[in-house]
């Protein structure tokens, strides 16, 4: 039966190899009108040195690439992981379980953790990193560009293992009309453990599928520790030397605590999985009620947990503090304290784990000192909320898209912030924890903010990545919903937890209908507005028009102008002088009503 | 400066009204229960407050600086920094000092159960999870039971919570009660009940398939129904042993 997986892999190897080895075939050379009319934005880039076609993609080493491959792995993990919400959010507006069943519900909020936490945040952000910090930092490239390619690649495979047994399945199902063995398959069922895999739930559980995940999740592991040196040591080592500490930039530092977080606490979970792994396979007792226990599990998950979620919002509070300025016309106010605060959540984030534990039984006395450094993180959250508004205020705001992704964070943070100071608030906490209340906070904040974030900055560097443009009023109108969607899905679990309904219940008393379905239609409008931001990008790509002047965002004007900006011009510039532009041709698909060189501007 | 005041009688307007519309004071249901709820109503009035008025100075900001012709270039202000921050810690310390005095309550923290002893007049139930429901047991009268969970008002209860397999949580809101069900551990969560009435009892740790099922009741009823009630348990049981069992529909025992 076993043997039927290495003849499966090795069949998708050849036929994968063969089709690249086509494309490479087929490929002409590429033409200067790439797109059929409309001169290719991407000219005169490096496209002489690399080989064309898929095998481009499959070998690249240069940052901006691969910059592109996290940005698009971490992208369509994210729509995976947003599927399986949409998934538990229809099941929800039920109280029974007659959508799906209770074994389908627990399986999906169990990879929709999985999936959003792993393989579409970091991913993301550390695409946008990639593509950004050295453009930033004025670095040729990343300091170990091979490790770069080699810590991307490594993620595909981590997410097929963990999500495996829903690939598996189909796999297996498609598989089944040839004659040959697929049990194997067939026995792997998708996990349903939560992702915090407490024992001995997660050991007693026989599906084998959970073995699979734990090594993904381990592979996983390795690739993020692998990306995260190669920013630090990026940082560190690759700046000019006029580039000094006081001048970097804010994202490239909260890039590097985030690095320094990820090498301090992912070797951790990797090592606790592999404990895991040996007690559910070779016998061992870390964790079993007569060895280590069910507590220790607990210690160490969120000794890694918790450091986790600053790993997940702290790239995005790097882009807010880099972009909103842009849309102020004017420098960031307390440039230091968000650094020092930054500093600061990247420590403490080290010593707050066991309020995720209160319930559990611990010695009050733990309880109190956990409670008083989880009060204490508040501070320096909230000093970045205060500097934000400083910066707004007596600036000038331009309302574009970016900047409305940007306040809309700003909004959410306030109340998800202000709800996790409650759950930091021991006697609270335990009437609260493991309700939808704790739901409700943290998606305040993964869906709130994190997003918001990543399609701010998708937004604000669009026209420099594709040297295209897209449409703005769709823009505006999508980042509006998606803060609409934000707040009408997740204020109303604050709500439901306050009222007592548990979280990961497939089936829920019949009281708490009504504010169930009101997060459920507010999570189609967040469903809505990700579609419309996807429709509008990648039709962009095709058919938006050109960038002709690289100062898309009146920076000039403020002074802030910055690097990636000007590697920007002098790209559009390069592409000037090796080819005169033939003026027909300019915006030949674009809609009439928007004008190549002078795209959009708020009213 | 009139535009100041009318923003200042905008916020005061709308903090009243949040605070109108924060819950009221009901009932106690358990010393638990109302201690936490000072609490948190406490908290409430200071982060309504707060949030209503970062979220209006945050919508004013952008209101008033919109396309404004006349932006100042940024000067950095430590003054400014360190009184936010100096204002931040002092509500946070205030979160905490009153988190604090309720968690030093006994009927707040739970503690271990094998080291402490429980007084000769307080009710003692041992609580014990198991996929996917409870087994009651109440030592000193000899019964047990997987349907309900009987208690009486007025007098304080102990219960020793533990699970047989992995772990659970007994968690009942309106008591203001939860504590995780773990394995090898029995943790004592100690309360005193206020109030007759039924309360539903959850499972607040993901526990497997049955674990939205996993479901029961707590009821609080007087001292002399409490006393009626274990004599007809007691009765029952030399009855009939296994009858409990069969007929246990609220516990969700009956999941695959
Ligand atoms: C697209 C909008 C989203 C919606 C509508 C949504 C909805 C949900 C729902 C309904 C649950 C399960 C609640 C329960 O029964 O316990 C859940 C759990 C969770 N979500 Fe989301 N979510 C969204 C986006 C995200 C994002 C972006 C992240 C992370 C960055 C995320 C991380 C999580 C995690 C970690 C859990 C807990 C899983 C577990 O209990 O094991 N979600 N979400
Ligand atoms: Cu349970
Ligand atoms: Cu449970």
């Amino acid at each position: 039966m076993i043997g039927a997986v290495p003849g499966i892999v090795l069949a998708v190897a050849l036929l994968g190899g063969l089709a690249a080895y086509l494309r490479v075939q087929r490929d002409p050379p590429p033409a200067w009108y790439a797109d059929g009319g409309v001169i290719s934005p991407t000219v005169g880039l490096t496209r002489t040195e690399k080989p064309s076609g898929v095998l481009r993609w499959l070998t690249t080493v240069d940052h901006k690439d691969i910059g592109l491959l996290y940005i698009l792995f971490g992208t369509a993990a994210g729509l995976w992981g947003a599927t399986d919400a949409m998934m538990m959010r229809t099941e929800l507006l039920v109280p029974e379980t007659v959508v799906w069943n209770v074994e389908t519900y627990n399986a999906v909020f169990t990879t929709h953790g999985l999936t959003m936490l792993f393989f579409f945040v970091t991913p993301v952000f550390t695409g946008i990193g990639n593509y950004m910090l050295p453009l930033l930092l004025d670095a040729d490239d990343m300091a170990f560009p091979r490790i770069n390619a080699v810590a991307f690649w490594l993620l595909p495979p981590s997410l097929v293992l963990v999500r495996g047994g829903l690939i598996s399945d189909v796999l297996g199902a498609v598989l089944g009309v040839l004659p040959i063995g697929v049990g194997a398959l067939l026995a792997l069922e998708p996990v349903s453990m939560g992702w915090t895999m407490y024992t001995p739930l997660s050991t007693e559980m026989a599906n084998p599928q959970i073995d699979v995940t734990l090594l993904g999740l381990h592979l996983s592991g390795i690739a993020t520790t692998m990306a995260a040196i190669n920013f630090i040591v990026t940082i560190v080592t690759e700046r000019p030397d006029d580039l000094g500490w006081d001048e970097l930039d804010i994202f490239s530092w909260n890039m590097l605590v985030t690095s320094g977080l990820i090498l301090l606490a992912f070797p951790l979970l990797g090592s606790t999985v592999i404990l895991l792994l040996l007690d559910r396979n070779f016998g061992t007792t870390f964790f079993a009620i007569e060895g280590g226990g069910p507590m220790l599990w607990q210690h160490l998950f969120w000794f890694f947990g918790h450091p986790e979620v600053y790993i997940l919002v702290l790239p995005a509070f790097g882009l807010i503090s880099l972009i909103l300025p842009k849309f102020c016309g004017r420098r960031l106010f307390g440039f230091r304290f968000i650094v020092y605060s930054t500093i600061a959540i990247g420590v403490m984030s080290f010593g707050v784990w066991a309020h995720h534990m209160f319930a559990t039984g611990m010695d009050p006395r733990l309880r109190a000192s956990f409670m008083a450094v989880s009060l204490a993180i508040a501070i320096p959250s909230a000093i970045k909320e205060f500097n934000w508004i400083a910066t707004m205020w007596n600036g000038s705001l331009e309302l574009s898209a970016p900047m409305i992704c940007i306040v809309g964070a700003m909004s959410t943070f306030v109340i998800g912030g202000i709800t996790g100071v409650f759950l930091a608030a021991v006697p609270v906490d335990l009437v609260l924890h493991d309700t939808h209340y704790v739901v409700g906070h943290f998606h305040l904040i993964v869906v709130g903010i994190i997003p918001l974030a990543m399609i701010a900055a998708s937004y604000y560097w669009f026209p420099l990545i594709t040297g295209r443009m897209y449409n703005q009023r769709l823009a505006r109108a999508q980042a509006t919903l998606l803060i609409v969607g934000a707040f009408v899905t997740f204020v109303p679990l604050l709500v439901l937890g306050y009222m007592g309904m548990p979280r990961r219940y497939a089936a829920y008393p019949a009281e708490f209908v009504g504010l169930n379905q009101v997060a459920s239609i507010g999570a189609f409008v967040i469903g809505v507005s990700v579609v419309l931001w996807l429709v509008n990008l990648v039709q962009s790509i095709r058919v938006g028009p050109i960038v002709e002047d690289a100062d898309v965002w009146n920076l000039k004007e403020t002074g802030q102008f910055t690097r990636e900006w000007q590697w920007f011009e002098d790209r559009i510039e390069k592409r000037r002088a090796e080819r005169p532009l033939p003026d027909d041709h300019t915006g030949a698909e674009s809609e009439p009503s928007e004008e190549a060189t002078d795209p959009e501007k708020p009213d | 400066m009139t535009r100041v005041r009318r923003g200042v009688v905008a916020v005061v307007v709308l903090l009243s009204v949040v605070l109108a519309a924060t819950p009221s004071t009901v009932a106690a249901s358990s010393v638990t229960d109302q201690l936490i709820r000072r609490l948190n109503r406490q908290l409430l009035y200071m982060a309504v407050p707060i949030a209503v008025l970062v979220e209006i100075i945050l919508i004013y900001t952008l209101w008033r600086f919109r396309g404004n012709d006349e932006p100042r270039p940024t000067r950095e202000n430590r003054q400014l920094e360190i009184t936010w921050t100096v204002a931040t810690a002092l509500v946070l310390l205030f979160v905490g000092t009153a988190s604090f005095h309720a968690l030093a309550h006994p009927s707040v923290s739970t503690i271990d159960g094998e080291s402490s002893d429980v007084p000769d007049d307080a009710v003692e139930v041992d609580v014990t999870a198991e996929q996917w429901e409870y087994a009651f047991e109440y030592p000193d009268a000899g019964v047990a039971t997987n349907e309900t969970l009987v208690l009486p008002e007025n007098r304080s209860i102990y219960l020793s919570i533990t699970a047989e397999d992995v772990v659970h949580s007994v968690h009942v809101p309106e008591l203001g009660l939860k504590q995780d069900a773990i394995p090898g551990e029995t943790n004592l969560l100690r309360t005193e009940l206020t109030g007759t009435g039924e309360y539903r009892l959850y499972c607040a740790e993901l526990c497997g398939v049955g674990h939205s099922g996993m479901l029961s009741t707590v009821e609080v009823v007087s001292e002399d129904e409490y006393e009626a009630w274990l004599e007809d348990q007691r009765a029952g049981e030399a009855d009939n042993e296994s009858a409990t069992d069969a007929t246990n529909e609220s516990s969700g025992g009956d999941e695959p």
